[in-house]
């Protein structure tokens, strides 16, 4: 068989020669692998832009629901309490067990908001503020109350009244000047003020956090009356009778419960037990757990149902990436298709060309090209249309991928974690669309050389 | 013993060949036996579709025999493989076709250097393979048309670049099909000149295809086949006869006191 090297410059000057054939052979893959990356690093781009806002290697445990009242997590029997939360913290490949409490009376908040005075029923919840690590809002996210306890409080009353310091509220029950309760949101509770309250309030819409905190003149002013016990609508029995505790906004952290406010759960286990009474505050609404890796969600999920009797809350996370997963596998399927038919073009040109040069086929055995040769020659000519139409599509696709993120800068609103980048243009990604398209060219080019090389050189020879 | 230890060049054997199947089944050749010996040259004549060509081809390994045995420079071809047949084109046998079948997107030295493609083993340096190419051109007169296109170039100066590309690997065997077929009188006396040459110059063995009385004169032994079997000339050589080329190896044989 000839060198590598000769084989190269055969290839290579067959390639100038056919240039028509070779650019319409390649055209088809061109589109076929530059749609497969394109889709593939938007797909992994994406999953990684769900993945920060939703991790999948956190889930999230509670108690089987069969009752309104079991979604506060109080269903009898089945109840998330500190022993549950040791068992979870024993189990293997679990890094971290964060118990949350939702507020589990009515409560009712006032906001002094651009003069408008809005108010509304508050869901909410706590968590530990350790939960918090690393989040910038965490120097502040703390249990006031738990480190005031004991301590002379500046007092606030009787009238006149004494003014209290910034971030703190006269609390009417013994005219003392307490922390205000520190509370944060969610983006997401963010993105529907944005999105559908302000716009038909015409109220102001919320960018950057920090900047709205600041325009509105600092944490001072953040300020949130909640009045626990109270509702706009009907309260049921409870143990103690409404009263009012001022909070501040801190900001939005990713932690927070996505519609709502969350307190350090100090604060809420207190509620409770004032409101509800002791069991209330031993028994937490759930549980979310971080496990040391992503593949280590499905095991732990059996864990939970069959061994704790307990499940795991659908995460918003698994759902995406399904979503993101079936539109991959979408997209994927369609460049399949066109790298395939595309392929079967490459077969089809081949075939066309081994018939136009069976002249110089022939002639090529004549002077000593053997069978392997002249089937090394086609798959070497249709390796190259894969190499070149992989390489530009690769271009096409980076092409495309910038203009995209161009176009999401300029004309998408400003979503949350929003990356510099939609796509994630992976090595392998691009190494495997490379493979990918010298992989099906070559195979489209297999029959048609195969052919070329049993051709009998002496009737090779003879066609006018 | 291997043929080519007695310089029988080509032997072949009871050789058969027929093309197509059932009712349209045409034998081409029916039993033909032949020796060449190194050194000479041998004109097949014979008309149209009498199986001279068949015959050249499957000499050359281009075609292959349904029944028979050959042997060609010592390789006997039911024994060798693609590869080995391949190798023996590459580096012994030389191939000119009446349509000279040169490639139009090469140039002349490319098309002359193009069997240097498919060496072997170690062909030289692209600089020595030029130069080779450039000296066979030379030979067949042509070194300072090597940078043209065969469509510049007239039938004679198409087959003396055919002819060079033949010589490229230095063969002991030329098979020639038709080689003056598309040429002029004067331009085709001319190539049988430079046979003549190649032959007495190099002992070349040549074994011409024609049915030009021309070109059978100037050949050492005329071989005439007729609907697939060799009618006239002295085919095989008889056991025990002795060779002239064991005599004088590698000397060339030459036809004398004929006119072309």
């Amino acid at each position: 068989m000839m060198s590598p090297g000769r084989l190269a410059r055969l290839v290579g000057h067959n390639a100038v020669r056919n240039r028509r054939h070779f650019a319409l052979s390649a055209f088809g893959i061109v589109i076929g692998i530059a749609a497969f990356i394109f889709f593939l690093s938007l797909s992994m781009g994406v999953r990684g832009w769900v993945m920060q806002m939703f991790p999948i290697d956190e889930v999230e445990i509670i108690a089987p629901r069969t009752s309104l009242i079991g979604a506060l997590g109080m269903e009898s029997g089945k109840r998330l309490d500190e022993s549950v939360v040791a068992r979870l913290r024993e189990h293997d490949g679990v890094r971290s067990v964060v118990p949350r409490m939702a507020i589990g009376f009515p409560a009712m908040g006032v906001w002094w908001y651009e003069s408008t005075k809005l108010q509304f029923d508050v869901v909410g919840d706590g968590i530990d503020p350790g939960y918090l690590e690393g989040d910038p809002t965490a120097p502040l996210f703390r249990d006031y109350e738990a480190e005031e306890k004991g301590k002379q409080l500046a007092a606030c009353g009787p009238a006149p009244k004494y003014p209290c310091p910034s971030l703190y509220y006269c609390d009417k029950r013994d005219l003392t000047c307490h922390h205000r309760v520190p509370m944060l949101i969610s983006r997401k509770l963010v993105e529907i003020y944005n999105t559908q309250f302000a716009k038909s309030r015409g109220l102001p819409v919320i960018g950057a956090m920090e900047e709205f905190i600041v325009q509105r003149g600092g944490l001072g002013k953040m300020r949130l009356h909640m009045d626990l016990g109270a509702s706009m609508v009907q309260v049921a029995n409870l143990k103690a009778t409404p009263r009012r505790i001022e909070g501040v906004l801190l900001g939005i952290s990713d932690k927070a419960i996505p519609i709502g406010v969350t307190v350090p759960i100090g604060y809420v286990e207190r509620w409770n037990r004032e409101y509800l009474g002791e069991d209330a505050a031993k028994t937490y609404s759930s549980i979310a757990v971080r496990l040391d890796s992503k593949d280590d969600v499905g095991p732990f999920g059996t864990y939970v149902e069959k061994q704790l009797g307990l499940r795991l809350q659908d995460s918003q996370g698994q759902q995406f990436a399904v979503v993101i997963f079936v539109v991959t596998l979408f997209f994927l399927l369609i460049s399949f298709c066109i790298v395939t038919i595309s392929a079967i073009n490459i077969a089809h040109n081949f075939f066309m060309q081994v018939s136009e040069r069976r002249r110089e086929i022939g002639l090529l055995r004549a002077v000593g090209a053997s069978q392997a040769d002249v089937r090394g020659m086609f798959l070497g000519e249709a390796a190259l249309i894969g190499l070149v139409a992989g390489i530009i599509g690769i271009g096409v696709a980076v092409a495309a991928g910038a203009a995209v993120n161009l176009a999401g800068r300029q004309f998408l609103p400003e979503l949350p974690f929003q990356p510099d980048s939609f796509f994630a243009f992976e090595w392998w990604i691009l190494a495997g669309g490379l493979v990918f398209s010298v992989l099906f060219c070559l195979l489209g080019g297999l029959l048609p050389a195969t052919r070329a090389a049993r051709m009998a050189p002496a009737q090779a020879l003879v066609q006018q | 013993m291997p043929a080519e230890s007695h310089n029988t060049v080509v032997r072949l054997r009871d050789i058969h060949k027929a093309y197509g199947s059932g009712a349209a089944r045409t034998e081409v050749l029916r039993g033909v036996s032949l020796d060449i010996r190194a050194g000479e040259v041998v004109a097949l004549v014979g008309q149209s579709g009498s199986g001279k060509s068949t015959l050249l081809n499957i000499v050359g390994g281009l075609d292959t025999a349904e029944q028979g045995s050959v042997e060609v420079l010592g390789t006997d071809y039911a024994a060798a493989g693609d590869e080995r047949l391949s190798r023996l084109r590459n580096d012994r046998i030389g191939f000119v076709f009446q349509s000279f079948n040169l490639l139009d997107h090469l140039t002349c030295l490319s098309n002359v250097v193009l069997p240097g493609s498919f060496a072997r083993g170690h062909a030289g340096s692209r600089k020595a393979v030029k130069e080779r190419g450039l000296e066979v051109l030379g030979r067949v007169g042509l070194a300072e048309l090597a940078a043209r296109r065969p469509s510049e170039l007239s039938g004679g100066q198409k087959q003396r670049v055919a002819i060079a590309r033949a010589l490229f690997h230095r063969p002991q065997l030329l098979l020639c099909d038709e080689p003056t077929g598309n040429l002029d009188t004067e331009t085709g006396r001319e190539v049988i000149d430079l046979f003549t040459d190649i032959n007495r110059d190099d002992g070349v063995t040549l074994l011409i295809v024609t049915h030009e009385e021309r070109v059978s004169n100037t050949a050492g032994r005329v071989i005439r086949i007729a609907d697939g079997l060799i009618v006239e000339g002295e085919a095989v050589l008889e056991p025990g006869e002795s060779d002239p080329a064991d005599e004088a190896p590698a000397r060339p044989v030459k036809a004398e006191g004929r006119s072309a």
